[in-house]
């Protein structure tokens, strides 16, 4: 799974600021600042991503497609940030 | 009227939204706001009568407004006026003046508003709006101006225009 697009990291970024506002979370950085922090979880999300395959066992390793490994991160984390 | 002196107040229930990209009317703590985009540039009308009593010396307009979860960061206010005279203006086409613009660094708490102050010098900068005359104000976020660094939306209070 390739980087996120320019278009889908500003679309990130929109999505976090809403949910900044929405859960009336503090936000000490700018627009540039928030976009620049996306850019580099992207970035780390693209060099990580065949050791977080290599990490996860059999066989939802080699069953499970792509989407479902990226959304099965995703569920763990949010919940591990209070989500 | 004296400088100072507040001719017309504007709520965030009266306002009047663009055809599109228009900023939407919020809630905080049972107070109600007006929430301007932090990424796409939102537009609203506030129309209203200069006082008769208006001597003439030009307007100041003040807008309260807070962060909606921001803590830092610069917001970028536009506002123009529109004299809508009887017996002249075609209200079919906007006819509005220049922009006054104002950037403002949010408070370092996002529930505490802060004010930023516009001024119209008398004359064209208020398209020779006049005493008694109606008229509009536009008012917009410049969101996607680089100047504009807040993120999360920008909370109307009020907004107040005084005689200068």
């Amino acid at each position: 799974m390739a980087a996120l697009s320019n278009a889908d990291r500003a679309l990130v970024v929109q999505l976090i600021m809403r949910n900044h506002d929405q859960r009336s979370l503090p936000c000490g950085i700018t627009k540039a600042e928030l976009r620049a922090a996306v850019n580099a979880a992207d970035d780390w999300a693209d060099t990580n991503a065949g050791a977080y395959n290599t990490a996860l066992p059999l066989p939802a390793r080699t069953t499970l497609s792509a989407a479902q490994k990226g959304f099965l991160l995703a569920y763990v984390v949010v919940r591990r940030a209070g989500g | 009227m004296a400088s100072g002196n507040t001719l017309c107040r504007f709520h965030p229930a009266a306002y009047e939204p663009a055809a599109t990209n228009f900023p939407v009317p919020g809630v905080r703590n049972n107070h109600p706001t007006l929430d301007f985009d932090p990424i796409t540039q939102q537009t609203c009308y506030f129309t209203d009568v200069l006082p008769k009593a208006y001597s003439g010396g030009g307007l100041t307009l003040r807008v309260r407004w807070m962060a909606a979860s921001a803590t830092s960061g610069d917001c970028v206010w536009l506002s123009a006026i529109e004299r809508i005279d009887a017996g002249t203006l075609d209200t079919d086409a906007d006819s509005f003046a220049s922009d006054q613009t104002v950037t403002t660094t949010t408070n370092g708490a996002s529930g505490i508003s802060v004010e930023s102050v516009m001024t119209f010098t008398s004359g064209a900068a208020m398209d020779s709006l006049a005493a008694g005359e109606t008229f509009r104000l536009r008012l917009e976020r410049d969101a996607d101006v680089g100047g504009d660094s807040m993120t999360g939306n920008a909370q109307l209070v009020s907004a107040v225009l005084e005689e200068t």
